[in-house]
């Protein structure tokens, strides 16, 4: 146990020491800065509170966006940063086995991945609260919960399978290509699909837990619990996939 | 595929009938050989040989199509843990996350490993001579200082088997001689086995005490390497440029124990064996003749000439 935790500093060390691990926050913070700002001087109607700005700015159709966008660039490069630098050759001769030594990695993506959307919500109330100080409005802090967990659904996804993508293909660009475009593709897909009631089994239209707080159901007969257990289904296909396909990989 | 568990318990690596075939194609094709605690043993071979897919099977990094690969009596196949941990190596090149410090690098192996002292960080990374160097980036050192950071990983555990490949890759002239002195001297002195591949078999010859070659996967020969022979008793093969061929060539004949002495009158080259301990007597003879001695040089063509015939030369598989 004490070898797994040593492996999880050694992934989120990985993680921590680029240059670039801060440009991630820091964007975010530039975002939230923006909006904030930019509330204050137009005042859009129907936001009053502090609630409402930050339970509408970090929903997906907002700047809750850049999380996934930012989650999944770093998952891509978790398994595949360690093929370009070749450094897979150290990691996988020592008395670890190639489950532990996966798994250390996908649970740190995870916990980056969480700390991502913790910033963006830490902000997002930060940013309302200059703005409206207070204030009430039509949102309540179960509404923004609810949002907040629909936040971190969404990036878990799409980081289990751009993680998956990144040990089938090796290449970074390839994971991050694929997992942006999916994203971006997966809603519109739905939606042109969405005449079909096959459709409601694809992954992508189960990622946006959160439309199950109003009505718009992308497709008729859809509940929150169909969705979970469609999206629990997904998530251990990817993980069995990454895991199998690891485990048995010649690495030439 | 046969289990049988290794009998001397000296022996450290052990080969059984290792095969990889890959397409079709056998790239290891039955290679079987035993290394035992202290040896230094080179691994010899073309470019294609099969030198690095060996290496890869030996630390699990590609799985073997038929045969087996024990480490201390423990299947790299079915025991990996057990097995890898008395390893340490490096495959082809010696590559490290460039971003981190040398010494940040070495703590992610530290971490990978129980018992990895941060004593014994100090001690490996002194002993391939990195202490001032450790607080850079690695992307700032050159190819010989991620070599030596490579050595300094891969004796990190304590290891009681090195898989190296081409280690001396990249060093100056002063570093191959350094590594070679201090491979030679971890493996006398902690009485580690080292598996060394090389397409040199002047490199080889100079550390270890054991050649093994492989071409096309297959093994060609094993040979032992005359360290045993004291140097003093060691024939050697000389060749002497002289004054006068014909006039050394009858003081060469007069002295006993000189073997087959040839002279070639138009170079005025001779080329004769001998022991080690008669070259000066030999000379201080042929100075008292009054031959002019310009060059004395020692023939060592044979093994490398045995080596090309038996490879082919440098044709790669
Ligand atoms: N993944 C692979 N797929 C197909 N063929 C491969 C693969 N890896 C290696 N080979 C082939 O196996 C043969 C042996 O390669 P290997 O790298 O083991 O040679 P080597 O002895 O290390 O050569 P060098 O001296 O150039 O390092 C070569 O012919 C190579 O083309
Ligand atoms: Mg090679």
């Amino acid at each position: 146990m004490r070898n797994f935790t040593g492996l999880l500093i050694n992934e989120w060390l990985k993680l921590s020491k680029k240059k670039s691990f801060f440009v991630a926050y820091a964007i975010l913070a530039v975002v939230f800065g923006i909006m904030g700002y930019a509330f204050y001087e137009i005042q859009p109607d129907g936001l009053t509170s502090t609630v409402d700005f930050a339970t509408g700015t970090i929903m997906l159709q907002a700047a809750g966006q850049l999380v996934p966008v930012l989650a999944v660039l770093a998952a891509a490069g978790s398994v595949t940063q360690e093929y370009r630098y070749g450094t897979i050759k150290f990691l996988l001769i020592r008395a670890q086995s190639r489950h532990k030594i996966l798994a250390s990695k996908y649970i740190v993506m995870v916990v980056y991945t969480l700390t991502l959307v913790l910033t963006t919500a830490a902000l997002a109330v930060a940013a309302g609260y200059i703005v409206y100080g207070g204030g009430s409005g039509e949102s309540t802090w179960t509404d923004f919960l609810g949002n907040i967990a629909s936040l971190a659904v969404y990036s878990i996804v799409f980081v289990t399978m751009t993680f998956m993508i990144g040990i089938l293909t090796k290449s970074n660009g390839a994971s991050i290509g694929i997992g942006i475009f999916s994203m971006m593709a997966g809603s519109l897909l739905v939606m042109l699909l969405s005449r079909y009631t096959i459709t409601k089994y694809l992954l992508f239209a189960n990622t946006d837990l959160s439309v199950y707080r109003s009505d718009a159901v992308p497709i008729e007969g859809m509940t929150l619990v169909f969705s979970i257990v469609i999206l629990l289904v997904y998530m251990a296909l990817f993980l069995s996939v990454s895991f199998a396909v690891f485990k048995k990989r010649d690495i030439a | 595929m046969t289990t049988a568990k290794i009998t001397n318990p000296s022996i450290v690596l052990q080969l059984d009938g290792l095969t990889k075939k890959i397409g079709g194609k056998a790239i290891v094709d039955g290679l079987s050989f035993d290394i035992a605690k202290g040896e230094v043993v080179g691994l010899l071979g073309p470019n294609g040989a099969g030198k690095t897919t060996t290496m890869r099977m030996i630390v699990g990094l590609i799985g073997m199509t038929e045969g087996d690969v024990r480490i201390c009596g423990q299947s790299i196949r079915t025991s990996f843990e057990q097995a890898i941990r008395h390893v340490g190596g490096i495959i082809e090149n010696p590559e490290f996350y460039p971003y981190m410090s040398g010494y940040d690098n070495l703590k992610q192996y530290q971490r990978m490993t129980a018992g990895v002292t941060d004593a014994r960080i100090a001690e490996v990374t002194k002993l391939v001579g990195m202490q001032d160097a450790l607080g850079k980036k690695v992307k700032a050192y050159s190819l010989g200082m991620r070599q030596r950071l490579g050595i300094a990983q891969a004796l990190l555990h304590e290891p009681k088997l090195l898989i190296l490949d081409e280690p001396t890759n990249g060093l100056d002239p002063a570093g191959i001689k350094e590594m070679r002195e201090y491979l030679k001297q971890i493996a006398e002195a902690e009485g580690i086995a080292i598996l060394v591949s090389s397409h040199l078999l002047s490199e080889i010859e100079l550390m270890c005490s054991r050649v093994i070659v492989i071409q096309e996967g297959k093994l060609v020969t094993v040979r032992s390497l005359g360290e045993a022979e004291s140097t003093k008793q060691k024939v050697l093969s000389i060749s002497m440029q002289v004054g006068n061929a014909g006039q050394a060539l009858e003081v060469i004949n007069r002295m006993e124990g000189i073997m087959a002495a040839q002279s070639d009158s138009f170079t005025n080259k001779i080329t004769f064996e001998l022991q080690q301990d008669q070259i000066p007597g030999l000379v201080a003879s042929l100075a008292a003749e009054g031959v002019a001695i310009y060059r004395i040089e020692e023939v060592r063509a044979t093994l490398e000439e045995e080596f090309m015939k038996l490879t082919g030369g440098n044709r790669i598989a």
